[in-house]
């Protein structure tokens, strides 16, 4: 983990609320924004972000240099994002399985906002658990393979998790995640993978949740799944999702009753918050009303402001490692979470 | 104002504190380190490198340090970190000045996408440069060491950086890297070259740097065009061969050296035809220095001097 200070934190947030706090920074603050912005890895998004808008013109050559070093990365991204995503239907076209795209997939492919320049490791689908032997079965012929696990993490996968073991292109060497549902098997909440599939729309030749899943997915990952790598990032794709979309009338209202249809009004709840806690999102007062119910108990509360806090700004190596073991917590029952980690532990010492 | 110009002990206090601000080329490299070897290596091999005073932030800001206090106490060992990343393991101190390089390297390779970026050692007489793409261990930074020597402008042993959008190649002079033999090969035929301290690679091989000449480092602004590519490999007793190369093999031997064409996209494809286009390519066999000096410089009159 890179080591940055609450001061770069700040800045780089101000940038995240508003791009115009670009004319205001120093080249001592500019020089902490660039570090902060590359450890969330949301460097590329800025640079791409500042070009289009006009804002790096007066800039510090130096500045200007790494801000154009990011973007031409960014647009890298995106390019291999859209052609991974059009060789993954390519694999799936002949088997009549329909892939949901998610997450970074989705964002570039249907050409969002939070889809710009971002950072992302794998590709993420989505097919009906019914499906998974002939999903398997298309990209294994079309030349994907699982990476090589020993007993245990298979089983961890198949039997446990929400979706297949990594699988590895054998040329490109690109990851992808074929998942059957959003959330671990053996976790508290089980938003209904039917639902998420019969309410998927289709943008630009592909399939992608619908907006208000989208957000309850990317807030499911952060605070019920998630490790919270990118806390920064997540929020920023939460504010992006919400911020912009094609209806915003509709948009809160089914944003709420998906989030009761699907179980996951707790987690709603914290990237809501989180989102405008720190990078200023402002949901209509009638949703902020309607949240209230998937308040948690003020000491919950307080202790989870104070955690994903420390975790946004980088303060402290504790709340993170605390926001895992929730996380995990949440993730398996006791008896499972205790054999898991014994088994990790065991391997570590090994 | 360069490097030697500065006092001593303002050039450790910046060096102490992160300010030390060197122009590099195209790049502003911000140094922090407390060790004495870092400074003594930056002293001998950066001399004539420019100061930067009024910059406030850099391309890339570098610390070469002790890791933690529980490793000081232990073992002797440095760690390097860009914007406190660290992408290596921790090696032992006297390993410093490799360290040091071969993080600059680093840094260039995966942070400095404004350019499209080929493993190349770099020359140039006039406006037009040489590059010689090859794997580590081909004998291209002892080669280039030698032209060098002989007048060409160092750009550099390890990069070739070419602006996307005009095509040029940009200079960045920095030490030359050297190994084993070549350090005794290169210091017997250039009288007055000047080495830093010489150290181990995780390799187990000799690392010694040599500073660059003075005339390349102030002429680093000044920029060339693509004239021909020479694609050197030593070998020992061999007889000399050259053998002329296709300009479709060297784009695909550009792009196999190149580390980030393909994010440049179809502009960094069509540069990388460019540069095949207007320099002539050949694969060099040479066994003696002064056979590869000779056919790069032939070459090179016979392409561009009429």
């Amino acid at each position: 983990m890179t080591v940055i200070s609450a001061a770069e934190v700040s800045g780089l947030v101000a940038l995240l609320r508003d791009r115009e706090a670009a004319r205001t920074f120093s080249e001592q603050e500019w020089n902490q924004v660039l570090a902060a912005a590359e450890a969330a890895r949301v460097l590329p998004r800025v640079a791409i972000d500042l070009e289009r808008l006009g804002l790096t013109s007066g800039l510090p050559s130096w500045v200007r240099d790494r801000l154009a070093s990011a973007r031409i990365r960014g647009e890298a991204f995106a390019r291999d994002v859209r052609w991974e995503v059009t060789c993954i239907r390519r694999a799936l076209g002949g088997s009549a399985i329909t892939p949901v795209f998610l997450k970074g997939a989705a964002y570039a492919a249907a050409a969002l906002p939070c889809g710009v320049g971002r950072v992302q490791a794998d590709v993420d689908i989505l097919v009906p658990e019914s499906s998974l032997p002939a999903t398997e079965g298309a990209l294994r012929s079309a030349g994907w393979t699982f990476v090589s696990l020993d007993a245990y993490d298979e089983r961890y996968y198949r039997e446990w998790m929400h979706e297949l073991p990594p699988m590895v292109h054998a040329q490109r060497g690109t990851v992808l995640d074929v998942h059957h549902r959003i959330l671990p098997r053996t976790g508290r909440l089980h938003p209904p993978t039917d639902r998420l599939l019969s309410h998927s729309i289709e943008t630009a030749g592909i399939r992608v949740l619908a907006r208000p899943h989208m957000v309850l997915h990317a807030a499911a990952h952060l605070f019920q799944d998630g490790e919270l790598d990118d806390p920064i990032r997540e929020l920023l794709d939460i504010t992006d999702l919400c911020a912009v979309t094609p209806d915003p009338s509709s948009f809160w209202a089914d944003l709420i009753v998906e989030a009761e249809a699907l179980d996951l009004g707790r987690p709603l709840f914290y990237a809501l918050r989180y989102a405008g806690q720190h990078l200023g999102l402002r949901p209509p007062a009638t949703v902020s009303g309607t949240m209230t119910r998937w308040r948690p108990p003020p000491p919950v509360l307080s202790t989870m402001d104070r955690m994903v806090a420390a975790v946004v700004e980088r303060r402290s190596r504790v709340a993170a490692q605390a926001l895992f073991v929730r996380a995990n917590w949440l993730k398996m029952p006791a008896p499972l979470l205790a054999r898991h980690l014994a088994t990790k532990i065991q391997r570590a010492v090994r | 104002v360069t490097l030697e110009a500065l006092p001593p002990r303002e050039r450790r206090r910046r060096l102490r504190t992160g300010t030390l601000r060197l122009r590099v080329g195209p790049f502003l490299v911000a140094l922090q380190s407390t060790l004495p070897i870092v400074d003594h290596s930056l002293a001998t091999l950066y001399c004539r490198h420019e100061v930067d005073q009024d910059a406030g932030g850099a391309h890339f800001n570098i610390r070469i340090d002790s890791p933690t206090a529980m490793r000081r106490l232990f073992r002797r060992q440095v760690q390097f970190t860009l914007d406190g990343f660290a992408p290596f393991i921790p090696l032992p101190r006297a390993m410093a000045p490799t360290m040091m390089e071969g993080g600059m390297n680093w840094c260039v390779g995966t942070h400095a996408d404004q350019f499209i970026v080929i493993h190349a050692a770099t020359l140039a007489r006039g406006d037009r440069s040489v590059l010689m793409p090859a794997p580590p261990g081909s004998g291209k930074s002892t080669l280039c060491a030698a032209l060098v020597a002989r007048g060409w402008r160092l750009l550099s042993d390890e990069f070739g950086l070419l602006d996307p959008q005009t095509g040029e190649l940009v200079g960045m002079p920095r030490p030359i890297s050297l190994k084993n033999r070549a350090i005794e090969i290169i210091k017997a035929r250039v009288p007055g070259a000047v080495f830093g301290p010489a150290s181990q690679n995780t390799e187990g091989q000799t690392v010694a740097y040599l500073r660059p000449p003075p005339e390349s480092v102030e002429a680093a602004h000044v920029r060339s065009l693509p004239g021909l590519i020479v694609i050197p490999e030593f070998s020992d007793g061999a007889p000399t061969t050259v053998t002329e190369m296709s300009r479709a093999s060297a784009v695909m031997h550009l792009a196999d050296n190149a580390f980030n064409h393909n994010l440049h996209g179809t502009t960094g494809f069509l540069r990388l035809v460019d540069i095949a286009d207007a320099a002539p390519a050949c694969r060099l066999r040479y066994s003696t220095l002064e056979e590869g000096i000779s056919v790069v410089e032939e070459r090179f009159a016979r392409t561009w001097n009429g």
